[in-house]
C-alpha cells in the first residue's frame, strides 16, 4: 500500500539531487581528459572547457563568487597568458645567412617560402638546396609541437656571434666540402652527406635535446648536424670560427 | 496555461540542443558543424530562456539580458570561428 | 520536478561535446566543442538559478555568458589564427 508512495519519494529525492552529482562528476572527467593531452594548444582548449565546467559546478554548489572568478580569471586570463607563453617558448630559432634566402619577407612567413627557395635553388644550381631541408625541419618540429622561426643575419660573423650570444638555437649555413675538411679537421657523420656534391648544409645546434631529436628524426640527406656545447667551448670551437673567417 | 507554454518552450530548446549538437559527432566539415551548432545553440538557448522567462517573469531584466547576449555573442562568435577556421585551413593547404 | 528532468536532459546534451573533444583530434572541432560547452554551461547556470529562485546565481550565469564565453572565444581564436599563420 505504501510502496508507491515510497517509490515516488525515492525517485523524487534521486531526481532532485542527482543533477548535482552528475555535474560534479563532469569536473574530474574533463580534468582527466585535459591531463592526457600532448599538444599544448589542444590542452589550452580543454583548459577552457574545464573552466566552463568548473564554473558550472561552483555555481551548482552555491559559490557564485568563486564561479565568477573562475570564469573571468581562470578561463580568460589564464588561457591568454598560457597562449602567449606557449607561443613564445615552444619555438626553434634558426639562424641563416641573408643571401641564402633570396626573398626574405616571404621566407619568414609561410609555405610560399619553399616555392621561392626552390626557384632560387634552380637559379644557382651549384648551391645545395635549403628547401627540402627546411621542410624536413618543419615536419620534425611540428611533430614535437615546435614552431620553426627563421632569423636572418647579414654575414657569417654575425651568425656565429648570434649563436654564441644564445640569440638563436641553431645556425644553418652552406659549407664547401674541401675547404671545410682541410681547415677544420672536423669529420661530419658521413652517411648524411652526399659525397659527390662539393658543398652541403651544416646545422650547428647548441641545445643537446634539440640535437638528439634532429639526429634521430631528420631524414634529409644533405645536412650535417653538429652539436656545439657553449659551456665547454666558449668560442664555438674551430668549426664555426674557421668557416666564419673564410667566408667574407 | 502559461506554465504549459513555458515547459513547451524549454522542451523545444532541449530538442534543438540535441539536434544541433548531434551533428558534432558526424564526419562533416567544420563549417557545416559550425552552422548547425550555432543555429541550435542560439535558437535552443533562446527558447529555453524564454521558457524560463514565462515561468518566472519576476527576473525579466536578467533573462532579457541573457537573450540579448546570446543573440549578439553567438552570432559574432560564429562569424569569427568560420573566418578563422577557413583562413587557417586554406593557408595550410596551399 | 519537470525542471529537474529538463536539467538532466541538458546535462546529457552537455556530454556530447565533451565526448567529441575526447574523440576528435582536429583543433577546430575542439574549438567548436568548446564553444558549445561554454554556452551550454551558461544556460545551465541560468536554469539552475531559476530553479532555486536565486538572483545572484543568475547574475553569474549572465556574466559568464556575455564575458567569459564569447570574449574568451574571440581572443582564443585570434591567438590560434596567429599561431597557424606563423607555423605553416
Amino acid at each position: 500500500m505504501c510502496w508507491p508512495i515510497v517509490l515516488v519519494l525515492v525517485t523524487e529525492v534521486a531526481v532532485t539531487d542527482s543533477y548535482v552529482y552528475v555535474l560534479t562528476a563532469l569536473l574530474p572527467l574533463t580534468a582527466s581528459i585535459l591531463v592526457t593531452q600532448a599538444n599544448p594548444y589542444h590542452a589550452l582548449v580543454l583548459r577552457g572547457i574545464l573552466g566552463a565546467v568548473a564554473a558550472l559546478v561552483y555555481t551548482v554548489l552555491g559559490a557564485a563568487d568563486v564561479a565568477l572568478t573562475e570564469a573571468l580569471v581562470g578561463t580568460m586570463l589564464a588561457i591568454t597568458l598560457y597562449a602567449v607563453a606557449v607561443r613564445s617558448s615552444l619555438v626553434m630559432r634558426l639562424g641563416v645567412l641573408k643571401e641564402a634566402i633570396p626573398d626574405w619577407r616571404a621566407a619568414s612567413k609561410s609555405d610560399d617560402a619553399l616555392v621561392a627557395l626552390q626557384q632560387a635553388d634552380q637559379a644557382n644550381a651549384e648551391q645545395p638546396s635549403f628547401a627540402p631541408l627546411l621542410s624536413d625541419l618543419r615536419t620534425v618540429c611540428g611533430k614535437h609541437h615546435l614552431r620553426l622561426e627563421l632569423v636572418s643575419y647579414p654575414d657569417s660573423q654575425a651568425l656565429q656571434q648570434a649563436l654564441v650570444d644564445k640569440e638563436i638555437h641553431a645556425a644553418l649555413r652552406v659549407e664547401h666540402k674541401d675547404r671545410y675538411f682541410s681547415e677544420s679537421g672536423f669529420e661530419p657523420n658521413s652517411e648524411r652527406i652526399n659525397l659527390h656534391s662539393e658543398s652541403f648544409c651544416s646545422l650547428c645546434i647548441r641545445i643537446r635535446r634539440l640535437y638528439d631529436i634532429l639526429q634521430a628524426e631528420l631524414t634529409s640527406p644533405a645536412a650535417s648536424l653538429t652539436y656545439v656545447d657553449l659551456a665547454t667551448s666558449p668560442e664555438v670551437g674551430p668549426v664555426l670560427a674557421s668557416v666564419g673567417e673564410q667566408q667574407p | 496555461m502559461i506554465n504549459l507554454l513555458s515547459y513547451f518552450c524549454i522542451a523545444t530548446g532541449i530538442v534543438f540542443w540535441f539536434w544541433g549538437t548531434a551533428d558534432l559527432l558526424s564526419k562533416r566539415s567544420v563549417l557545416f558543424k559550425l552552422h548547425s551548432l550555432s543555429v541550435a545553440d542560439t535558437l535552443g538557448s533562446i527558447a529555453i530562456v524564454v521558457g524560463l522567462l514565462l515561468k518566472i517573469p519576476r527576473e525579466w531584466p536578467l533573462l532579457l539580458l541573457a537573450i540579448i547576449c546570446l543573440a549578439l555573442w553567438n552570432t559574432m562568435l560564429g562569424y569569427v570561428l568560420a573566418y578563422c577556421s577557413s583562413a587557417s585551413n586554406g593557408g595550410s593547404r596551399d | 520536478m519537470i525542471l529537474n528532468l529538463a536539467l538532466i536532459a541538458m546535462i546529457l546534451a552537455l556530454l556530447i561535446p565533451i565526448y567529441t573533444v575526447c574523440k576528435d583530434q582536429d583543433i577546430w572541432q575542439r574549438m567548436l566543442a568548446f564553444a558549445s560547452v561554454a554556452s551550454k554551461a551558461a544556460i545551465l547556470i541560468l536554469v539552475i538559478s531559476v530553479l532555486r529562485d536565486d538572483w545572484m546565481i543568475g547574475v553569474v550565469g549572465v556574466i559568464i555568458l556575455s564575458v567569459g564565453n564569447a570574449g574568451l572565444m574571440l581572443l582564443a581564436h585570434i591567438i590560434k589564427r596567429m599561431n597557424d599563420l606563423a607555423s605553416t
